[in-house]
């Protein structure tokens, strides 16, 4: 969980950033504008024994590497398949398996297999099994990806995808794991298919003329998940460890390019300038560690400024809890509560309007050179 | 050399058998699609101070749906603590939470284990974000509190025999259940909160033919629609009109906002509801 990185921030730096991430214009410690992604060196290609790698460094210093391997596997049969004759059913093969074809029996979410491991932390560790439910409930939402491991009714992929953050966690490692998971599966390639039909799969041991798991002249894209949070009415994007300290509300949005999928309800009126579809997938409140934070303790009560007693009346006075909670100017005080609705609509409005960040990011990724 | 003096199995694989829905037939008696309203949700049972043990406890139930072979939700939810830390453990100002929710080997269709699989972990979590917000852990410093949810019956069509591609939608029910029920175990300690939070799902279902229009409805039992688009569940305090926890997944094109912000209005409906629950219940301890 994000509120297990620890910040080693007084009361008094809290608020102060607070104060200066409360601004309009909002200033950051490291001088980004809300909006933008701390800068980032990415290189694809980097493992050969993977169908797709990608390594991803921010300017921080946290740094993930992401392979994909995939391996080939017999589909189980199922219940739904035309193999198993059922009473009474059976003889509408032909119509049955083109209507039913891309949601039922399009795939399968065992294909996939996401681990994550994060350096110091146990991997059945609940802030690591949160991470890799994230990233993985992105990747299967739609089904879309899914649909792409089946090689044919009897065979299918199946993608290993291993997440390795390789630096100590200096900051809330979602952003990071994310866009590198986004360009190891944009790197992917499986090898070409030789055999045709439902036969037992052969294929072409060149690789060079493997075709990639995302078709590069297709606009499908796989998921990226952003990292946004709230500090008053602020919105700030890819947060850092000290901005995270002191967020009011913190969400995980998953967002994907589905520009070329077949669906009903593709118009062309949907479709953005550049033939982007955006759709969100999944949006996660992440607890924010602010909630973990050390209280300040305002000069009114603080007996080394004057004030009287801090244990005798305290103890008299029942009134003393409902002064406790009263917020001071200027005194830091863990949020407490949860956000306002049209806050956390005005977050994930921001993330999907036209144009956006979650344009900006995926163009981003589209420039790096896959080797 | 084969062996002669037992009767065994064939030998390559088999699949066992499946009989045919009996929904699929015409059938006067069995109930199809869903019988409540949009925007009504199912009648649940609670009652806190069920385990004698614990610093604070809670049951809660939810109706059976009114289609044979779907069992509800029974959740059974214990409050340990606060409780001081060892003292190993570091410093901390605030109350260490802990949240734990385990199904029984039996809640579900297919059986779980004891250890915690990744899904139950992931709800801990959910459930760990939604009571951090409402409980005042400034009031507890150097202490711990443990809250434990056992999923006695996890609300799954046990009848059909098709695929269990349901199963995270009732991953979210199952979650709303255990913020209302977690809130009311913590009532029931004595743990300060600002408010009692309660959790409500919405999701947007396929009407029942390909070209009618997809619809929200409150707390969705999966096998009562034909296909679910995209569900969200909701951690809210009513008073303080605010929310701790949101989880929504689906798959929703992003021009589509106003689908997403009636979803998102439609689970704190249903929070609501379970709220006015919550709160007759923890009046009825009272008195």
């Amino acid at each position: 969980m994000a509120s297990q990185i620890h910040v080693n921030l007084s009361p008094a730096e809290l608020a102060y950033l607070h104060a200066s991430l409360s601004l309009t214009p909002p200033i950051r410690p490291d001088g980004r504008s809300p909006d933008q992604y701390r800068p980032l060196s990415a290189e694809t290609g980097i493992l050969p024994g993977t169908n797709g790698s990608a390594r991803i460094c921010f300017a921080d210093g946290t740094e993930a590497i992401v392979g994909v391997k995939a391996e080939v596997e017999k589909t189980g049969r199922r219940w739904d398949d035309d193999t198993i004759f059922l009473e009474g059913g059976g003889d509408d093969e032909e119509g049955g398996d083109k209507e039913k074809g891309s949601t039922q029996q399009g795939g399968n979410k065992e294909w996939v297999e996401l681990t994550v491991e994060i350096p110091g932390q146990r991997d059945d560790d609940s802030a690591t099994v949160f991470l890799a439910q994230m990233l993985s409930e992105a990747l299967l939402a739609d089904g879309g990806f899914v649909e792409r491991l089946k090689i044919n009714r009897g065979w299918h992929w199946k993608l290993y995808l291993d997440i390795l953050l390789i630096s100590p966690p200096l900051s809330y490692p979602l952003p990071l794991l994310s866009l590198t998971t986004h360009l190891a599966l944009l790197s992917t390639r499986l090898p070409r298919l030789k055999s045709e039909g439902d036969e037992d799969p052969f294929f072409d041991d060149d690789w060079a003329a493997a075709p990639y798991l995302y078709p590069r002249d297709k606009k499908a894209r796989p998921p990226v998940t952003l990292l946004v949070m709230a500090v008053g009415n602020n919105i700030i994007f890819d947060p850092a460890k000290e901005e995270l300290a002191v967020a009011d509300v913190v969400l995980a949005v998953s967002v994907a390019d589905v520009a070329d999928r077949k669906g009903k309800g593709v118009e062309d009126e949907d479709m953005d300038v550049d033939g982007r579809k955006l759709k969100l997938l999944s949006i996660r409140t992440v607890d924010p560690p602010s909630r973990l934070t050390p209280p300040g303790v305002p000069n009114a009560s603080n007996t080394a400024y004057g004030h009287a007693s801090a244990g005798a009346t305290q103890q008299k006075m029942p009134e003393a809890r409902a002064v406790e909670s009263e917020a001071v100017e200027g005194v830091w005080k863990a949020p407490r509560g949860g956000a306002k609705l049209a806050v956390m609509g005005a977050l994930v409005q921001k993330v999907l309007q036209k144009g956006g960040v979650a344009d900006e990011v995926l163009d981003a990724l589209e420039a790096v050179d896959l080797s | 050399m084969t062996d002669r003096r037992r009767i065994n199995g064939p030998a390559g694989t088999t699949i066992p058998p499946i009989f045919e829905d009996t929904s699929n037939k015409e059938d006067a008696n069995s109930v199809k699609g869903r019988t409540r309203a949009p925007d009504a949700v199912r009648k649940m049972f609670l009652r806190t101070g069920v385990t004698p043990t614990a610093s604070g406890s809670a049951y809660l139930e939810y109706e059976s749906s009114a289609k044979s072979g779907v069992s509800g939700i029974k959740l059974s939810c214990t409050v340990h603590g606060p409780r001081s830390l060892p003292r190993s453990s570091p410093f901390s100002p605030h109350i260490v939470l802990s949240t734990h929710v385990k199904y029984a080997p039996f809640a579900t269709k297919q059986r779980r284990g004891y250890l915690r699989d990744p899904s139950e972990r992931d709800l801990g979590t959910h459930l760990e974000t939604a009571l951090r917000g409402a409980i005042i852990a400034d009031r507890w410093p150097k202490s711990g509190v443990d809250i434990i949810i056992s999923v006695i019956e996890g609300d799954q069509d046990r009848a059909s025999s098709g695929p269990q591609s349901d199963e995270t939608w009732d991953m979210m029910n199952v979650l709303s259940g255990c913020i209302t029920v977690a809130s009311a175990a913590l009532a029931d300690a004595g743990i300060d909160c600002v408010d009692t939070v309660a959790g409500g799902v919405a999701a947007l279902v396929q009407g029942p033919s390909e070209d009618t229009p997809p619809s929200v409805v409150v707390d969705p039992i999966p096998s009562e629609h034909e296909r679910i688009l995209g569900a969200c569940c909701i951690a809210y305090l009513p008073t303080r009109d605010e929310v701790t926890n949101l989880w929504f997944k689906g798959d929703l094109p992003a021009s589509e906002m106003d689908l997403y912000t009636k979803l998102v209005e439609n689970g704190i409906l249903a929070s609501a509801s379970a709220s006015k629950v919550l709160v007759d219940c923890l009046k009825d301890a009272l008195a």
